[in-house]
C-alpha cells in the first residue's frame, strides 16, 4: 500500500510541476477576430489610418511574417517606406502586374501575392515565382475591400506620405457589416464616449488630475499641459504613463488605457489636452 | 497433423466470417458511393445485325443537386448546457486518444517481442508478451467507452459541425465501424488463443492473428486521423466546403501522412512507457528476488521500447511542422511564433524530463553489471551536457505578438537571453541531447560485454571520432548558418544537423552490432538496481501523457477560430485559444483521470490471477 | 625488457594511428554529408562551406 501511495504521490507531484510551468508563462488568450462596427458617417482619415494599423497588427495577422530581420519571414513592411519601395518595384523589369501606383501595388500584393515576389522571399524551390503569402481577401483572413483600403492608408501615412485612398462612403457600410459573420459578444465593452467630457468622465481623469488649475492632486494639474508637452508626449503619457514620470510623482497612473480607450477617445483627449495652454 | 487441422478449422471458419463481414462493410460503402443510375443501367447493348445501334432514349433527368456547403452556424446554434462544451469534448477526446494510443501500441510491440521469443527460443519473451497483452486488455473497452462518449458529446454539443463532417466523410464512417468488428475479433482470438497456439506451426497461426490485429488497429488509426487532418487542412472540398472530390481525395490531405507517422511512432513510445510503469510498480511491491528480476527486466525492456521509439519522434515532428508551413505559412507561424510559441517551452521541460529520466534509468541500470565501472566516468560529462542543453532549450525566445500582448509581456525580445532563445541554439541543444542520450544507451549496452574482435581498437577510435566530429558539426551548423547567413540556409542547416544525429545513431548501432558479435559477456544481475531508479519509469509515462495532451492543444489550436480551417468558422463561445494556464489545468485533469483509469486497468488485470480461498465453515454452538 | 617496451610503443603508435585515420575519415564523411544534405535542399555550398547561392 505504501508503494501505491509513494508512486501515486510522485506521479501527482510531477503533474503539478508541469502545471506550474504553464503558470509561470505569460497568460495570453488568442481571441477570434471580433468584427468592429465602424461608424462611417463620422469616420475621419485619422480614424481610418488607425483602423488600418489595428488591422495590420491584429486581424490581418500581417506581423506574423512581416517583421524585422533576422526573424522575419517576409519583407519588413513596417521598417520600409512602402510608397518609395512600391515605386521601385513597379519599375523593376520583373514586375508583370497591372498596378500603376503605390496604392495599386500594395492592394495587388494583398489580393494576388504571387503577382510579384520580392527576390529571395519566394516559396522554396519556386525561384521567386510563387509567394508563401495567402491572399488576404480569402479565408482564413478575409479582409474586406474597405479594410484593405485602411491598411493601404496606414502604410502610406506611417512614413508621412500622402494618403491616396479615399474614405469609404456610408453606403459601403453594408459591405463591412457583411464580412462580420462572428456574432457580437454580448455584455461586451461599454459604449465608446462621444465627447471629450464623456471620455474624461469615463476614464475618471479628474479624480487624480485637476483639469482647470496647476494644483497637484494625485498627479500633476493639467491646466497648462499643452504648453509643457507636445501632442506626442501627451499621447505617450496616456498610453505608456510610466515611460516618463513628472519628477516627484509616484507611478500611480493606470497603464492599461492603451487597451481600454478607443482610438477616437484617445484622440479626443489628446487634442483637448494639447489645447490647454 | 490431424490435431492441427482440428484446432485450425474453427478458427478458419471464424476467419472466413470476419472477412465476409469486412467485404460486406466495404460493399455497403461502395454502393453508397455509386450513383443510382450506374447501378440500374443495362449491362449489355441491343443491336440488330446490319443496322446501326439503336439509340435508346435514356431519360436523363439532370437532377441539379446543390452540393452541401459548410454550414455557418451562429452562436445561438450551439447548444448551451451551462458548462464549456469545449472542455467536455477536450477531456473525452483526450482520454479516448490516450487509451487508443495505448491499445494500438501494445499489440505492436507484443507481436515484436513474441517474434523475438520465437527466434531466440527464450520463453521469457513469450510470457512477457502475454503479460503485456493481459494488462492492456481492459484498455480496449475503455477506449471504446470514451470513443462512444466523445461521439455522443460531439453530436450533442456541435450538431452543425458534426452534420457537416458526416456529410463529408459519409460511408467512410461505416467502414470505420466495420473495422471495429475485425479489431475485436483478432484481439480476442489473439489474446485467448495465446496458450492454445503456443508451439510449432500453431505459433505461426497465432503470430498471423497478431499481425492482422495490428493491421486492423493501424487502419482504424489512419482512418480517424483523416478527420483531424481534414479539420486542419481540408482537401477534396472547395472554398465554401462543398465536397468536390471523392473520399480518397478528402482523406489524403497534406497533413495526413505526417500525422499518421507521428502518431504511429509516438504511440509506441507511449505504450512502452505505460507498461514500464506497471513493471516498476510490481518491482517495488515485491521482495521476492525472482519476481524482482523478472519485473526489472520487464521495466528495462519497456523503457528500451519507449526511448527507442522516442528518439526518431522529433524528426517525424519536424516533417509534420514542415508540411504545416508548406500548407499555410500562417498556420505554421501561429503554432511556432504566435502565442502558442510559449508552449514549446513547456514542451522543452517535458522532453527534458523524459530524456533525463531515460538517461538516469540507464545509468542506474549499470549497477546490474560488473563491467560498467569502465564507463562510469563518462556519466558526469553526459549529465553536464544534458543539463546545459536543457537550459538553452527552455530559454524563452522572441515572440510575435499583437500590440497588447507586447505590452503585457513588456517587450518581445529578451535582453540577455535573446541570442540563446532563437531556433538555431535550440536546434543545437536538442540534437546534442539526443546524441548524448544515445551515448548513454550505447554505454549501457556495452557495459556487460568485452569485444573480442581484432579490430576493436579501430572500431572504438572510429566511434569516438564520430561522436567528436558529429558534435562539432552540429554546433558549427547551428552557429554558423544560424547566426551568420540568411534564413533559408538557417532552416536548411537544421536538416543537416538532424542528419548528423542520425549518422551517430546508425553508425553506433552498426559498429556495436559488428564489434560485439561473439563478445565475452560479463555477469549481469537482473533485479540489482536501486529502488529510486524505478521512479524514472513513473516519470516517463507521466511526462509522455502530459506531452501528448499539450501537443493536442497546439494541434487543435492552430486552426484558431475555425472548425474546419478556411471552410467552416467556429462561432461557438469557445472559439478563442485558451491561455496556457487554462490548458495546463485541462491537461493535468486528463492526465490524472488517465492515471486513475490505467490503475483500474492494471487492477482488473491482476484480479484475474487472484483466487479467494474457500472460507472454512465455522461451526457455531458446537453442533456439527 | 626492451622488447616489451618496443611492443608497448608500437601499440601506442597503432592506437594513435587508428585515432588519426578514423578522425580524418569521419571529418571527410561529415564534410560530404553537409554538402550533400544542403545541396539536396537546393542550397549549394562553397568548398569552405559558406553559402554559394
Amino acid at each position: 500500500m505504501s508503494v501505491l501511495i509513494k508512486t501515486l504521490g510522485f506521479s501527482f507531484a510531477l503533474t503539478l510541476v508541469f502545471t506550474l510551468v504553464t503558470y509561470l508563462l505569460p497568460q495570453v488568450e488568442g481571441e477570434a477576430p471580433v468584427e468592429k462596427d465602424v461608424d462611417l458617417n463620422t469616420l475621419t482619415m485619422d480614424d481610418f489610418i488607425a483602423m488600418g494599423e489595428d488591422l495590420f497588427n491584429n486581424k490581418g495577422t500581417c506581423t506574423l511574417c512581416h517583421k524585422p530581420p533576422p526573424i522575419g519571414r517576409a519583407p519588413d513592411i513596417e521598417g520600409f517606406d512602402m510608397v518609395a519601395v512600391s515605386i521601385e518595384r513597379l519599375a523593376d523589369e520583373r514586375y508583370q502586374g497591372d498596378a500603376k501606383d503605390a496604392a495599386g501595388y500594395i492592394l495587388e500584393s494583398m489580393v494576388a501575392p504571387s503577382q510579384y515576389v520580392v527576390a529571395t522571399w519566394g516559396k522554396k524551390g519556386s525561384n521567386d515565382t510563387e509567394s508563401p503569402m495567402p491572399a488576404i481577401d480569402k479565408a482564413p483572413i478575409e479582409l474586406s475591400a474597405i479594410e484593405m483600403d485602411a491598411i493601404i492608408a496606414y502604410l502610406q501615412a506611417k512614413d508621412g506620405n500622402e494618403v491616396t485612398v479615399s474614405l469609404p462612403l456610408p453606403e459601403d457600410a453594408a459591405v463591412v457589416a457583411d464580412t462580420g459573420s462572428a456574432a457580437p459578444v454580448d455584455g461586451g465593452l461599454p459604449a465608446p464616449a462621444a465627447t471629450v467630457d464623456e471620455a474624461l468622465g469615463k476614464y475618471a481623469c479628474s479624480s487624480c488630475h485637476s483639469m482647470d488649475s496647476a494644483d497637484t492632486l494625485v498627479g500633476p494639474g493639467l491646466a497648462d499641459v499643452g504648453a509643457r508637452l507636445s501632442v506626442e508626449e501627451i499621447r505617450e503619457s496616456i498610453v505608456d504613463p510610466n515611460a516618463v514620470i513628472t519628477e516627484g510623482f509616484p507611478a500611480a497612473m493606470p497603464a492599461d488605457f492603451a487597451d481600454k480607450m478607443t482610438v477616437k477617445e484617445l484622440d479626443m483627449i489628446v487634442k483637448y489636452l494639447a489645447e490647454k495652454q | 497433423m490431424n490435431r492441427l487441422f482440428d484446432s485450425i478449422l474453427p478458427w478458419g471458419k471464424a476467419l472466413c466470417w470476419a472477412v465476409l463481414v469486412a467485404l460486406l462493410a466495404l460493399g455497403v460503402a461502395q454502393a453508397a458511393g455509386d450513383d443510382a443510375l450506374s447501378r440500374i443501367s443495362p449491362v449489355g447493348m441491343v443491336q440488330v445485325e446490319g443496322e446501326p445501334p439503336i439509340e435508346m432514349p435514356v431519360a436523363v433527368e439532370e437532377e441539379v443537386v446543390e452540393p452541401m456547403v459548410a454550414p455557418r452556424p451562429t452562436r445561438a446554434d450551439y447548444p448551451n448546457i451551462g458548462v464549456s462544451s469545449r472542455a467536455i469534448v477536450w477531456v473525452l477526446a483526450q482520454l479516448h486518444l490516450f487509451f487508443a494510443a495505448l491499445v494500438l501500441a501494445v499489440p505492436l510491440f507484443v507481436l515484436t517481442i513474441e517474434l523475438l521469443g520465437v527466434f531466440t527460443g527464450d520463453e521469457r519473451y513469450d510470457s512477457m508478451a502475454h503479460e503485456f497483452m493481459k494488462i492492456s486488455l481492459t484498455g480496449f473497452s475503455i477506449t471504446a467507452i470514451f470513443g462512444g462518449s466523445l461521439a455522443l458529446a460531439l453530436f450533442l454539443l456541435y450538431p452543425d459541425f458534426m452534420a457537416y463532417m458526416t456529410h463529408v466523410f459519409g460511408a467512410q464512417l461505416m467502414v470505420y465501424a466495420g473495422l471495429f468488428f475485425l479489431e475485436s475479433f483478432f484481439l480476442y482470438t489473439y489474446y485467448y488463443g495465446w496458450n492454445a497456439f503456443r508451439y510449432g506451426n500453431l505459433k505461426w497461426v497465432h503470430l498471423t492473428l497478431g499481425l492482422l490485429l495490428n493491421a486492423a488497429g493501424m487502419t482504424i488509426m489512419v482512418v480517424s486521423n483523416s478527420w483531424a487532418t481534414f479539420m486542419m487542412a481540408p482537401s477534396g472540398v472547395n472554398e465554401v466546403g462543398a465536397v468536390i472530390g471523392n473520399i480518397w481525395e478528402v482523406m489524403k490531405g497534406p497533413l495526413w501522412n505526417p500525422i499518421n507517422l507521428h502518431r504511429f511512432i509516438a504511440n509506441i513510445a507511449f505504450g512502452g512507457a505505460v507498461v514500464g510503469a506497471y513493471a516498476a510498480f510490481k518491482f517495488l511491491s515485491t521482495n521476492d528476488p525472482e519476481k524482482r528480476a523478472h519485473y526489472d527486466w520487464m521495466g528495462y525492456t519497456s523503457n528500451f521500447i519507449a526511448i527507442l521509439a522516442f528518439l526518431p519522434l522529433p524528426f517525424a515532428g519536424y516533417w509534420l511542422m514542415a508540411e504545416i508551413y508548406a500548407y499555410s505559412q500562417q498556420m505554421g507561424i501561429t503554432a511556432m511564433g504566435g502565442i502558442l510559441a510559449w508552449l514549446f517551452i513547456v514542451q522543452a521541460v517535458l522532453i527534458g524530463t523524459i530524456l533525463l529520466a531515460g538517461n538516469f534509468y540507464l545509468w542506474a541500470g549499470m549497477s546490474r553489471t560488473d563491467g560498467s565501472e569502465r564507463y562510469k566516468g563518462l556519466i558526469k560529462f553526459i549529465a553536464f551536457v544534458l543539463v546545459v542543453c536543457f537550459l538553452i532549450w527552455v530559454t524563452p525566445h522572441t515572440l510575435i505578438l499583437s500590440a497588447s500582448e507586447i505590452a503585457l509581456l513588456g517587450g518581445s525580445h529578451h535582453h540577455i537571453l535573446g541570442p540563446l532563445g532563437i531556433m538555431p541554439a535550440k536546434n543545437v541543444a536538442v540534437n546534442l541531447m539526443l546524441v548524448v542520450t544515445f551515448l548513454s544507451f550505447q554505454l549501457y549496452r556495452r557495459s556487460d560485454k568485452v569485444a573480442t574482435v581484432s579490430w576493436a581498437p579501430m572500431g572504438n577510435a572510429l566511434m569516438v571520432a564520430i561522436y567528436v566530429v558529429a558534435i562539432a558539426n552540429i554546433i558549427f551548423l547551428g552557429v554558423y548558418y544560424g547566426y551568420f547567413t540568411n534564413t533559408v540556409y538557417k532552416v536548411g542547416s537544421s536538416v543537416a544537423q538532424v542528419a548528423s544525429t542520425l549518422v551517430v545513431i546508425v553508425a553506433g548501432i552498426v559498429i556495436d552490432t559488428l564489434m560485439f558479435k561473439n563478445a565475452k559477456t560479463l555477469p549481469s544481475h537482473w533485479g540489482r538496481i536501486p529502488d529510486r531508479s524505478q521512479y524514472a519509469l513513473f516519470a516517463l509515462p507521466i511526462a509522455f501523457t502530459w506531452l501528448m495532451g499539450l501537443m493536442g492543444y497546439v494541434r487543435s489550436s492552430v486552426k484558431t477560430h475555425w472548425h474546419v480551417y478556411t471552410v467552416m468558422k467556429d462561432n461557438s463561445p469557445d472559439n478563442f485559444i485558451p491561455t496556457i494556464g487554462y490548458a495546463g489545468n485541462m491537461i493535468t485533469i486528463v492526465t490524472v483521470l488517465f492515471l486513475l483509469c490505467v490503475l483500474f486497468m492494471f487492477w482488473v488485470a491482476n484480479l484475474s490471477g487472484t483466487r479467494q480461498s474457500k472460507p472454512i465453515a465455522v461451526v457455531e454452538g458446537g453442533v456439527a | 625488457m626492451g622488447n616489451r617496451m618496443q611492443e608497448q610503443k608500437s601499440s601506442i603508435t597503432t592506437t594513435l594511428l587508428a585515432a588519426v585515420i578514423s578522425f580524418v575519415f569521419v571529418l571527410a564523411l561529415f564534410y560530404g554529408l553537409d554538402h550533400l544534405v544542403m545541396s539536396m535542399q537546393g542550397l549549394p555550398l562553397n568548398a569552405d562551406l559558406s553559402p554559394a547561392g
